[in-house]
Formats: C-alpha cells, sequence, structure tokens
C-alpha cells in the first residue's frame, strides 16, 4: 500500500494537479482577449480636471485606499486568510522529510526549515481552518453560501496537515497513518485544478490579469463577451 | 449614464462649516456606477471629513447610507428615520437627486458632495466620454448615430468648420472631429443623402427645466385648460 | 401560464459555459464579497442580498440544474437578480469573479423566457404588481 500511494498515486497526483492548472490557464487566458488601449493626452485633459486633489487630501486618499484593502475592511479575515495559505504552501514545499522524500526519489533537495518551525506552522494552519469552519458554521451571511461541498473541501484541504502533524509525532500506528497522510495529500493536490480550490489559478490569473475595479494594476487583458 | 466626479475635499469642508452632524447619503445608480458616489465612496469621504475635521480641532459626526436611487421617492422614503438625527446632509447623487432630496426635507440643508458633470458611456473602469447634450430633439438619425450637438465643439448642424486636421477637432488634438465621423460612417451606410440637406437654425427653447410626461401618463398628470 | 422552452435556456448556457462554470467553481463562499454591496448593508445584512448568495442561487443553480427549470424556479430567480441587485458593478470580489456579468447572464436568461424586473420594486412584491400591470 505505501509502494503504491508513494509511486503511481503520487505519480497520477501530480500529473493531475500539473496538467489540471495548465489546462485551466489555458482555458482563462482564450476566454479573454487583449484590452484596447487609447489614452488622451494630460495636455488636452487639464481643461476638464477639476477636481485636483489638494496635498492634504492626497494623504487621506492614502488612508482611504489602505481602508478599501482586505486588510482594512476584514482585518481578522485578511490575517487569517493570509496565514493560512502561506502555511498551505510554505509547510509541504518546505518541509525536512518532503525534502527527503525528494532527495530519494531524485536527488536534489529544496531548502528545509527546522522541524520545529514546520510543527508550529502545521499548528497555526490547523486553528485557521478551525476557524474558517466555525466561521462557515455561525455566521450567518456565511451559513447562507455553505454546502457540504464547502466543508468537504475545508477538510480535504486540511487532512494533510493533521495526518501529517500525526505522523511526525507518532501518534497511533504511524505506518498507517503515513499512508493516510499520502493519500490525503494527493488528494488535496489532484483536487485543486478541478474543484473551488481552483481558486488558486483564478485569483492570480483574474486579479493580476484582467482589469477591474480591484485588479492588481491596470490589467490589460479582459473577458471576451 | 450620468457621470459625475467628486468636489474637492476643501470644497465640501467649507458647505459643512458650523455643522455637526452630517448625514452622507449614496446613490446606488448612476453616481456609484462611475465611482463617485457609490457606498465606498461615501466612507471614504467620511473618514476624509472626520479625519479633516478632527485635525482642525472641531466637533464633527458624520454617517453614512446609500439608497438604490435618489431620484425617486420611493428610495429616499428610507432616509426619513435617520434625517431627523442630524444638522445638514451631504449627497454623493447626481443633481437631480441632490433637489429631490433636497425636496424631501426642506428644512434640512442639503449640500452636494459631486459635481454632475454629463451624460455618457463607460469607456472602460473610470474612462467615461460625454455622448449626450440632453438638447430634447435628437438628430441620431440623420448624423449616423454620432451626435453633432454632444460630439462637435461648437455644435454644428451642417457639416463641419473649417478646422479639423486629420480627422480631430481643432479646439482639443484628442477629440475626433463629429463631423468627419458623421460624414464616414454614412458614407459606408450609403446615406450620405441625409446630410445633403441643410438644417435650419436649432430653436434653443428648452432652457427652461426639462419635463418629460409620457404621451400614455399624460391623462395623469396634465390638466387641459379650457 | 407559458411554458418554460428549457431548449433555448440549455443554449444559452452552454453560449457562456466556460467561462461561467470556471467563475462559479472559483467562488470558496468566502462571503467577503457581502460588504462590498450597498443593499447588504443598508438591507441589515440580510444574507440574501449578498453578491455570492445571488449568484450562487440564480445563474449557479441554472447550471446546477443544466436549464431544465420550470417557470416558478424563474419567477422566484427574478427578485433576487432584480429587486435585490441593482448591477451598479460594485461588488468586490477576493479572486476578482465577475459577479454583476453574472447576475446579467442570469438576467438575459429570464428574459428569454419573458420574465423580467417588475418597477418599481418598493410598491409591493413583483408578483402582485406583475398580476397588477396585467389587469390594469
Amino acid at each position: 500500500m505505501y509502494d503504491l500511494a508513494r509511486g503511481p498515486l503520487m505519480w497520477a497526483a501530480f500529473i493531475i494537479f500539473t496538467g489540471g492548472v495548465i489546462y485551466r490557464s489555458v482555458q482563462l487566458f482564450m476566454l479573454t482577449r487583449k484590452k484596447d488601449r487609447s489614452f488622451y493626452t494630460s495636455q488636452s485633459l487639464k481643461k476638464q480636471d477639476s477636481g485636483k486633489y489638494s496635498s492634504e487630501e492626497k494623504k487621506l486618499e492614502l488612508l482611504v485606499s489602505f481602508q478599501n484593502t482586505l486588510i482594512g475592511k476584514h482585518p481578522v479575515m485578511a490575517l487569517i486568510s493570509t496565514v493560512f495559505h502561506f502555511c498551505l504552501f510554505v509547510v509541504p514545499v518546505f518541509l525536512f522529510a518532503h525534502n527527503l522524500v525528494l532527495f530519494e526519489s531524485w536527488g536534489f533537495v529544496l531548502v528545509s526549515l527546522p522541524d520545529s518551525v514546520c510543527d508550529i506552522l502545521t499548528i497555526i494552519f490547523l486553528f485557521c481552518a478551525v476557524f474558517f469552519l466555525v466561521r462557515r458554521l455561525v455566521v450567518p451571511k456565511v451559513q447562507a453560501v455553505s454546502t457540504p461541498y464547502d466543508f468537504l473541501l475545508l477538510l480535504i484541504t486540511a487532512a494533510p496537515f493533521l495526518t501529517g502533524l500525526f505522523a511526525y509525532h507518532q501518534w497511533f500506528d504511524y505506518n498507517t497513518v503515513l499512508i493516510i497522510h499520502i493519500l490525503a495529500g494527493e488528494v488535496m493536490v489532484a483536487a485543486i485544478p478541478f474543484t473551488k480550490l481552483g481558486h488558486m489559478v483564478f485569483f492570480f490569473f483574474v486579479r493580476i490579469l484582467i482589469g477591474s475595479e480591484y485588479s492588481f494594476g491596470r490589467g490589460s487583458r479582459t473577458w471576451i463577451t | 449614464m450620468i457621470k459625475s466626479k467628486a468636489k474637492p475635499l476643501e470644497e465640501i469642508k467649507e458647505m459643512l462649516k458650523g455643522y455637526k452632524r452630517v448625514l452622507n447619503t449614496g446613490c446606488g445608480g448612476c453616481a456609484s456606477v462611475c465611482l463617485a458616489g457609490g457606498m465606498k465612496e461615501v466612507d471614504g469621504l467620511n473618514t476624509k471629513l472626520s479625519v479633516s475635521f478632527k485635525g482642525d480641532g472641531v466637533r464633527f459626526k458624520v454617517d453614512g447610507f446609500t439608497v438604490e436611487r435618489q431620484c425617486e421617492m420611493e428610495f429616499l422614503a428610507e432616509l426619513d428615520q435617520m434625517v431627523e438625527h442630524y444638522d445638514a446632509i451631504l449627497s454623493m447623487a447626481c443633481g437631480a437627486g441632490v433637489q429631490f432630496l433636497a425636496e424631501r426635507y426642506p428644512d434640512k440643508p442639503v449640500f452636494p458632495a459631486v459635481n454632475t458633470a454629463f451624460i455618457g458611456v463607460n469607456r472602460d473602469l473610470g474612462w467615461y466620454e460625454e455622448r449626450c447634450k440632453s438638447c430634447g430633439d435628437c438628430v441620431l438619425g440623420i448624423t449616423g448615430g454620432i451626435c453633432p450637438v454632444a460630439m462637435c465643439a461648437k455644435g454644428l448642424f451642417n457639416g463641419p468648420c473649417g478646422g479639423p486636421q486629420d480627422g480631430h477637432c481643432e479646439v482639443d488634438k484628442d477629440i475626433p472631429c463629429a463631423w468627419v465621423n458623421i460624414y464616414e460612417r454614412l458614407k459606408a451606410q450609403g446615406r450620405l443623402n441625409n446630410i445633403y440637406k441643410l438644417y435650419t437654425a436649432r430653436e434653443w427653447e428648452d432652457q427652461i427645466q426639462g419635463r418629460i410626461v409620457l404621451e400614455a401618463y399624460k391623462s395623469r398628470y396634465v390638466e387641459d385648460v379650457k | 401560464m407559458k411554458t418554460v422552452d428549457t431548449k433555448k435556456i440549455k443554449d444559452m448556457l452552454k453560449m457562456k459555459k466556460a467561462r461561467m462554470k470556471l467563475s462559479l467553481s472559483a467562488c470558496a463562499s468566502c462571503s467577503i464579497c457581502a460588504e462590498s454591496c450597498f443593499l447588504f448593508m443598508s438591507k441589515d445584512k440580510d444574507p440574501q442580498y449578498m453578491p455570492s448568495y445571488k449568484v450562487v442561487n440564480s445563474l449557479g443553480k441554472l447550471y446546477k440544474k443544466r436549464g431544465k427549470v420550470d417557470r416558478l424556479f424563474l419567477e422566484k430567480m427574478r427578485d433576487l437578480i432584480w429587486k435585490n441587485c441593482v448591477l451598479c458593478e460594485r461588488c468586490y470580489c477576493p479572486f476578482g469573479i465577475d459577479i454583476p456579468g453574472m447576475i446579467a447572464f442570469a438576467r438575459s436568461i429570464c428574459r428569454s423566457q419573458g420574465i423580467s424586473g417588475v418597477y418599481p420594486h418598493t410598491l409591493g412584491a413583483p408578483e402582485e404588481e406583475y398580476s397588477k400591470n396585467e389587469t390594469g
């Protein structure tokens, strides 16, 4: 079972993930087109530019734009979500044990974080996951759009970390926990491109590439309508 | 839709001088679409006002509320319970909304927070262009869907002036000449005879308040004088 | 009562399937969009005004049911996408999902079946207004 999970299943998971992410990116790209651009000269707009900011208003405008960010509007959610996604990426990639497996298989390693750090990050991650779970259960607006599917995805995301924690501390039967851990990880990785976890691709693609009120930068593309 | 633009903060502060409790009302219609007077702008302006007045050492409290549209009494009614708690009302709607608000609460001073600019189109987010002067006598049918009143700097009715260069307006090189465009489009559609006819000067009689009562509704709002 | 042309709905859904399905599947139901909607804020934070709620329960359901809906379903949906949304296009989604575009598309589908917003909403429930208009 261990060999199956370490071998073909892991390959399958990574192929689904990589292929899926590429597929999704190409698909998104094909659904958009380059935006037409035409600019006026500042000379010509000057005549109609009545509402220039004073220096005081400019400073206040900075404050307002900060207030309009996710941190300004939802500080708790912004913090927990950032920490959650940071751990989600950092712990599996820079975990010493994972690098060891990488070395055994392909003979190279990435930078590893100390085990104690990863241990703490995992626990922090799980606390964030619990926060999301509780939020989904008790906050009315979140309840209103929560389906069993949302809970399942939270479970899929948290399971590798929970089982990883158990495996690292060798609680219960190590071999069983390890196999469950590997399987849980594979399920999560494979689920990314074709489930709601696809927001990983969607987020980077849309917020950066497509210009909108909330895009990062001006965005060079727009949806084909 | 109707496009408007924020007034300078100093001007708004000047208007609000002496008022301690102000209700800032946003509009979810055109003002919101053109990023000038929706809920986000209400919150932003309130922050600016609060911080700025505080810096001046002035006691000032401002709250915000955004209604669907301020050009509609039904939606304004939502504010009825609120306004009594305030000395003045600030409106981020267009001029029509501001006046309707002032009409509903005649004993409250109502101030505009934006400058209503024009009836225009969304070129892109935050980029709007005027298309209509609401002159009240539309000629788009003969001019190939390009308005000589709004798009020509001189509002000419019978072809371009002597000024266009490379198809652009002599008043502003960034603006295409309306009449060059009208000519090109009508030519492409084979409708050039539309503009061979001479049009007499417009009667600019609509300098009084514009009013529309639909034919089907005349029985409701129009009384015949005998 | 008129019937619903489900074939037409299916065809319309198919036309924008890739983009709409991707957008629907990207929604993590995080509910951060809620506070960016002025209607949500001015209606005592009723979840029925939350942008994601409006999309998931209109266009989302249309795709889930693959267009096999009856007239009652569309009429219920009308409230959600006309009365509860003014299409001011100001909602914030952390992933950049084009929520107004999806609501506008749901409206197009309703219109293809002769169902559209009844005006003004405030004078009563659209159903009442609708029948009043038909008889009056």
